[in-house]
């Protein structure tokens, strides 16, 4: 569902994504996340990175969990990568696109 | 304006926008289990939610208001069930165009007093058909059966799989956080049924609207018409949740040559005819004075109650109060809307002043609405309904039924009727599910062989008669 890979040198954590991230999957992720990020109080100094080029389904609470995300990551230091198409679009409906830096 | 008041809306809004992002990704199968789903617990429910509206507003009658449960709910669903609404929906060969059915976003939805828990249903229904998100706005009167319509709608669609926030309802009564989602950049369409100053805030959003206003039906009992079945048919209409549907009838007009039939037949109906005194006081309690809008303590009211607010005495079971006018406009308060059981009645010398009558009758507040008209003969119903300035002319028909759709013709049952330009609206049409779709066209190329075989330079030549451009240009080669 979800790997970690920790690039301590360049300070970047990457969870790349597999699958349908469902109203269900979100509800599993958001602890995991919490715990993978290295998030401490709600923040962190690490570059993360969402890479979703094998998610084919995003839920709003897989979106709330980026933007949460995101947030504690602070400007600049989130992105999504490797969307298909169809979920580069969900983000493009959702309004979020530019602050969850989708590409 | 408070920052509160501006963070919830905003909060409503990117709610319903996630939503939306979510909706899109849905299937048709998927949807349609959801809006099954959605209408079958609305209709288990109809028999309750026309019984709290009915007491929440003191407006109609509950079994009338059982009716229109089942029009926003099992008639509804079975107008749309079968249409297609996600994905391709059409591929013509012929023409090489492919439509392509893509949601519209967020909509917000106004609801009127008079009809709160069915065209709650309703609009949520055809939201959800078309994979929309929407948000309620209740009117205050009405809010708890709403809340209550809102509550059985949105867990049913949560437990068939539809995505969170896909119904909301915000606080009734608070104009700011209405007027500001309304405003809100991230809001596609509003759906706005209610009364003129609503439907002109709708437009004045900025964001795309469907706005249905009042209506002033006029009916025209032309000497053709079956008199006893056109006066029945009327009553059916007029007395149907005491008046409270915009389209109901409001003034009945017919020639000098049939007037006292009709006048007879209406009181062999029981319908009393006011006299003049009795207009004048009939006038005080149901049209405002200032604003020249019925008032709202006499909309869906009966008979007896109305009668004895204005300090008047009628016969005991009287069904609807006919008032004889001499005129229309505001010097005749009762010539405008008022949704209860009172009409307004004219007599003409003939047709085309008759006929003169309803189309002022139509243009006081009523454009784009419907119309009506009692004849067997086909000349003078197509050249009434070409005079009017009607989305629907209902023929030999209860307007109240006959607009809404399904019962006595063909139209998509809704309940919220287009008005047209005349009503500041884009269609005419009955609104449901499908106008609540962007349809994109795939294009194939098919050139056309007649421009391409032309000679295009003769355009670019003025001297060139435009006869015999046109004579070359469709000539065979």
């Amino acid at each position: 569902m979800v790997i970690f890979n920790n690039n301590t040198e360049e300070k970047i954590i990457t969870a790349k994504f597999t699958g349908r991230m469902d109203t269900i999957a979100a509800l599993k992720l958001n602890e995991m996340i919490q715990d993978n990020l290295q998030i401490k109080d709600g923040k962190t100094d690490m570059k993360i990175i969402f890479d979703l080029g094998e998610v084919d389904y995003i839920a709003s609470s897989f979106i709330r969990i980026c933007v949460s995300t995101a947030k504690q990551a602070g400007a600049g230091m989130f992105s999504i990568v490797n969307c298909q198409p169809f979920i580069k679009k969900t983000f493009k409906i959702s309004g979020l696109d530019s602050i969850l830096n989708v590409s | 304006m408070s920052e509160n008041i501006v963070n919830t809306a905003s909060e409503i809004v990117e709610n319903a926008q996630l939503a939306a992002a979510e909706f899109h990704q849905y299937n048709q199968e998927k949807t349609d289990h959801i809006v099954e789903a959605v209408f079958r617990a609305g209709f288990k429910n109809r028999v309750k939610l026309a019984k709290m509206a009915q007491e929440e507003t003191g407006m109609g009658l509950w079994e009338h208001k059982v009716i229109k449960n089942v029009l926003g709910t099992q008639l509804i669903y079975e107008s749309i069930k079968n249409e297609k609404t996600v994905g391709v929906i059409s591929s013509d060969t012929r023409t090489g165009i492919i439509e392509i059915a893509q949601p519209l976003g967020p909509i917000f939805a106004v609801i009127p007093v008079t009809n709160p828990t069915s065209t709650t249903m309703f609009k949520i229904l055809i939201c959800l058909k078309s994979r929309n998100p929407i948000i309620i706005s209740a009117h205050r009167g009405a809010a708890k059966s709403c809340i209550e319509t809102v509550r059985i709608c949105y867990e049913a669609a949560l437990e068939a799989g539809a995505p969170e926030d896909c119904i909301q309802i915000i606080p009734s009564g608070n104009r700011e956080l209405t007027q500001l989602i309304m405003a809100h950049p991230k809001i596609a369409l509003i759906l706005a049924t209610g009364g003129t100053n609503l439907v002109k805030a709708a437009y004045s959003s900025g964001n795309p609207a469907i706005g249905v206003g009042p209506g002033n039906v006029p009916v025209f009992i032309d000497e053709s018409a079956d008199i006893q079945f056109a006066v029945k048919s009327i009553i059916s209409s007029k007395t149907f949740d005491n008046g409270t549907i915009c389209a109901s009838e409001q003034a009945v007009v017919v020639m000098h040559s049939i007037k006292k039939q009709v006048i007879k037949e209406f009181e062999k109906q029981q319908c009393y005819f006011l006299t003049p005194e009795e207009i004048k006081k009939i006038e005080k309690i149901a049209i405002d004075e200032k604003s020249m809008s019925m008032s709202p303590s006499v909309v869906g009211q009966p008979v007896a109650f109305i009668a004895q607010k204005a300090g008047i005495t009628v016969p005991e079971g009287t069904l609807i109060l006919l008032a004889q006018l001499n005129g229309i406009g505001k010097d005749f308060p009762l010539s405008t809307e008022v949704l209860a059981p009172i009409l307004a009645f004219y007599s003409a010398v003939d047709y085309n002043t008759a006929v003169n009558m309803c189309i002022d009758l139509n243009y006081l507040g009523g454009i784009g609405h419907s119309a009506c008209i009692y004849s067997n003969d086909e000349k003078r119903i197509l050249e009434y309904s070409e005079l009017m300035n009607a989305g629907r002319v209902l023929v030999n028909t209860p307007t109240s039924q006959g607009a809404v759709g399904y019962f006595f013709n063909n139209l998509a049952p809704s309940l919220t009727l287009g008005c047209g330009t005349g009503g500041k609206n884009i269609t005419t049409e009955n609104i449901t599910a499908k106008n609540l779709l962007n349809i994109q066209r795939i294009c194939r190329r098919m050139p056309n062989e007649m421009w391409f075989s032309y000679d295009l330079s003769k355009y670019l030549d003025e001297s060139q008669d435009i006869d015999i451009i046109l004579k070359d240009y469709y000539k065979n080669h």
